[in-house]
């Protein structure tokens, strides 16, 4: 287990990068133009706003449970637009908590943490290359983030509080005052989302042309890291839909203040142009956040079991198609909208394909850890949860794809165990993993293996008992985004079991506590990394922990793939990208 | 060392059997309480909707249980041990092949499945006796528009739909003079009803987990695809399940599905209630 590893070369780390010249303060760690120092800013910023979505959600849970009580300890002190004069949530304020912890988690949390955060830290070090195309862009990017997130959550401040119209913001709820009473709220939610696409459009730019023109010599397109690819074709994900909700969010700004109407019933307006602008930014955005997860996933696994990545090209294949098939999925969230019913027929077909690719990967990784030698390190078991947690995720997703049980469970809390299997069993496990993983090489330093145990432990108990239960609820007939279950007679009878989804996702939301205490404790106090300290492949592991501004002292070369792993005839057991293979070893083909 | 990794996992069973426990007891309450998994279908292709259900059920059911076994065996079998090298191999085409065939094959069928029980449900023709029933969504309740003794529902417009008349009917008809309202979907077991939706305002979901049906009432357009039979009699409710504002938690009617017998009863009150009110004089008492 852990104690096979090598942790601490003394005095290897900082030893590369004395010969830049020292920038100021501001340069350094504010306007910094180094993918490394963005790449930290992206972290701490997102796992700040995880904070804020995760509170939010325990609110919502806390309303779900004990519909009507007021909220302990802080329940005085919100503002009235959220509560009673008791302290208890308002209707209207529930619905306002279930959009902003939805938005906050999209664009402000699994977004940055999966591209901001690991697009910028791994994509240049990765290929061999000593910045990103555009630093200025890049720093850039990470500004408008910032911006979009002090802008969304602004909203908390304004006359009548939070937009409280979903996540999804479907006309003309979201487009006229006079229905959702948060004009302030929902303009705020335009604009953010507006300058969140901007960076999302700079970031996708500058990594795409990294990609393309940056790479080392020898570094050819098949030899590049499965969690480059996947963040390459996420970029050109974004570069594609992202706009397309920017555009939309403009257009409902204007039906909002200036009395246009895009999206309204009357005036030739059209409310089901809004569903189709965002749902067409929407699928593939559902991909967008998987995945870098999967790419990041695939070299965790390949690295800790020691193995070549089962058909490294049938896996680059399955996210190049996943890519494409990404834009004509998107009616599947419409088939009981109101939309021509022949549609159904299409989008229930590109739908069951896509299902496809994404199975083909599921089976790359149990093909991945077979015949294995598996290291149960931190980061190996958030990826082999992921693998389980997503094969749940894509399971439940048939459901839906099958029109006329969509029928039944669409808008129920099916989808709600659905969404969240894909997206915290699967992105977010991916990014806990990702982040035990390149610990050592972000900050120097090493994380507390026992203390990653608890946390995964506890992560994955309360994640079950929290998400498992809310597959029952949905086919049981439980809505989604109503603040009472208990004005239903169908819903009466189950309150014991959103009860005990409430009460494990309380204790799912401390599971996050012994993470943060072991993150910030071991930047500072975490033994010191060697280069390699998990004996790794690729080209970050080449240099010292952290690396130096510019990354590589020479432009390394490339000799082979990425996953030279346990090659027979040599004595380690795994080979550097950036080392040939000696003569008397034949690598196989991949 | 030892000492502490025994202390881990008997920490860790605690948890678990605790959350068992405690889960277990959720669903064991819920279950004494009434209703503990999906409520009976009450209407034919809710029927048929469950058939597809149980057998993607089944299906996912079984792939995730085959695919678990072979994992978790994977993980333990092919856990690190001193003296054991991994096996070195890039993949294998023929594998590869095999597992993209196979879900490939199975995603195709189900999707012939589903796609021919979609198309009986909804694009076949109803019964000629099918009865038509207006259905106006609002910021934040249901009104039911039933035809008069002609049986023929009155034509409406969307583009006519206003304060006063939420059902946009179009007065020039005289269909729409017998039509008369309800604030109850009074529905006759057995016998096919389909529904003509509207929304006065915001999107509102029409929702009734018993007859497996959810159909979205869009403002601007007419919705008169979805039509259903009733099996089961008894009371049930219809919810709105998507957010339209802030009164969407309680936006919900109630459904009475009665005996051909006492609908006709019901019927017939409210019709002479609604001829008495055109003529001037005050309703009866009526449900």
């Amino acid at each position: 287990m852990a104690e096979t590893i090598a942790h601490t070369v003394p005095g290897e780390a900082h030893a590369s990068h004395a010969h830049h010249p020292e920038l100021s303060f501001f340069r350094k760690y504010i306007w910094s133009e180094d993918h490394k120092t963005i790449a930290l800013q992206y972290l701490f910023t997102s796992l700040f706003f995880l904070l804020v979505g995760g509170s939010l959600a325990m609110g919502v849970r806390f309303q779900l449970a004990f519909p009507g009580a007021p909220v302990p300890l802080i329940g005085t002190l919100l503002p009235s637009w959220l509560v009673t004069s008791a302290g208890a949530f308002q209707p209207g304020g529930y619905n306002g908590l279930v959009t902003m912890h939805a938005t906050v988690m999209v664009f402000l949390v699994i977004m940055p943490l999966l591209i901001g955060v690991f697009g910028n830290f791994l994509i240049p070090l990765k290929i061999g290359a000593p910045d990103m195309a555009f630093p200025f862009f890049n720093a850039l990017s990470y500004w408008l983030f910032f911006v979009s997130g002090i802008v969304l959550l602004s909203s908390f401040f304004v006359p009548a509080g939070f937009p409280a119209g979903g996540w999804t913001s479907y006309a003309p709820l979201s487009s006229h005052a006079e229905y959702n009473g948060t004009q302030a709220g929902q303009s705020l939610w335009c604009v953010g989302l507006f300058i969140n696409g901007l960076a999302s459009i700079a970031g996708a730019a500058n990594y795409i042309t990294t990609v393309i023109n940056m790479r080392a010599p020898g570094m050819t397109m098949f030899r590049l890291p499965l969690p480059v690819w996947a963040l390459f074709i996420t970029a050109i994900l974004l570069l594609l839909a992202v706009p397309v909700l920017s555009a939309a969010a403009a257009m409902l700004f204007c039906d909002l203040n200036f009395g246009t109407s895009f999206f309204s019933a009357s005036n030739y307006g059209q409310p089901l142009l809004w569903q189709h602008l965002f749902w067409f930014f929407g699928h593939p955005e559902v991909y967008i956040m998987i995945l870098p997860a999967m790419g990041l996933v695939s070299e965790i696994l390949s690295v800790n079991s020691r193995k070549p990545i089962f058909g490294y090209k049938a896996m680059v294949w399955a996210m190049v198609s996943i890519g494409v098939l990404g834009f004509i999925v998107w009616g599947h969230h419409m088939f009981v909208s109101g939309m021509n019913i022949l549609l159904s027929a299409t989008f229930s077909f590109s739908t069951m394909v896509i299902a496809v690719p994404s199975a083909i990967k599921t089976f790359n990784w149990m093909g991945t850890v077979w015949g294995g030698s598996i290291r149960y390190t931190t980061p190996m078991c958030f990826a082999l949860a992921f693998v389980s947690m997503f094969v749940i995720g894509g399971l439940s997703g048939i459901y839906m794809a099958a029109v006329p049980v969509d029928l039944f469970i669409h808008h129920t809390y099916f989808i709600v165990a659905h969404i969240h299997y894909v997206l915290f069993g699967g992105s977010l496990f991916g990014v806990f993993g990702a982040i035990y993983f390149w610990f050592p090489k972000m900050f120097g330093r090493m994380m507390n293996e026992t203390w990653g145990k608890i946390h995964f432990v506890l992560a994955f108990i309360f994640f079950n008992c929290t998400f498992l239960p809310m597959h029952n609820l949905g086919l049981n007939g439980m809505m989604r985004r109503i603040a009472d279950p208990m004005l239903y007679d169908h819903l009466r009878s189950q309150q014991p079991i959103n009860v005990f989804v409430s009460v494990s996702a309380f204790c799912l939301g401390l599971s996050t506590i012994p993470f943060l205490i072991n993150f910030f404790y071991s930047i500072f106090n975490g033994p010191k990394a060697s280069k390699n300290p998990w004996r790794s492949t690729t080209l970050e592991w080449t240099v010292p922990s952290p690396p130096g501004h510019g990354n590589f002292e020479t432009t390394p070369t490339v000799y082979h793939g990425p996953y030279e792993y346990s090659v027979p005839g040599m004595e380690e057991d795994f080979l550097p990208q950036n080392q040939p293979a000696p003569e008397t070893v034949k690598l196989a083909a991949h | 060392m030892s000492q502490f990794v025994s202390n881990k996992k008997s920490f860790i069973a605690a948890l678990v059997a605790v959350f068992l426990t405690l889960g277990a007891s959720a669903y064991g309450a819920a279950r004494t309480s009434g209703l503990w998994w999906m409520p009976d279908a009450a209407s034919k292709s809710g029927v048929e909707i469950d058939q597809l259900t149980y057998f993607i059920y089944y299906l996912t059911g079984g792939v995730f249980i085959l695919t678990q076994v072979v994992y978790i065996y994977f993980l333990v079998r092919y856990r690190a041990r001193r003296g054991v090298r991994a096996t070195y191999s890039h993949g294998d085409n023929r594998l590869e092949l095999v597992w993209t065939a196979i879900p490939t094959a199975i995603f195709i069928g189900l999707w012939g499945y589903s796609n021919h029980l979609w198309w009986d449900v909804i694009h076949t023709e109803s019964p000629p006796d099918t009865m038509e029933i207006a259905v106006t969504a609002y910021q934040f309740g249901f009104t039911f528009q039933y035809p008069g003794p002609t049986g023929k529902l009155g034509r409406s417009d969307v583009k006519l739909i206003s304060t006063d008349n939420i059902f946009g009917n179009d007065r020039t008809d005289p269909a729409t003079k017998e039509d008369f309202q309800s604030g109850v979907l009074e529905l006759p077991v057995n016998k096919a009803v389909r529904i003509r939706l509207n929304s006065k305002d915001v999107i509102h979901g029409f929702y009734i987990p018993q007859f497996r049906i959810y159909q979205d009432a869009v403002p601007g357009r007419t919705i008169d695809w979805v039509w259903f039979i009733p099996t089961k009699t008894g009371g049930y409710q219809l919810a709105c399940s998507q957010l339209c504002g802030s009164g969407h938690y309680n936006m919900k009617a109630d459904i009475a599905v009665v005996s051909q017998a006492e609908f006709d009863k019901w019927y017939q009150e409210k019709v002479a209630a609604a001829t008495n009110a055109a003529a001037g004089t005050p309703p009866a008492q009526s449900k």
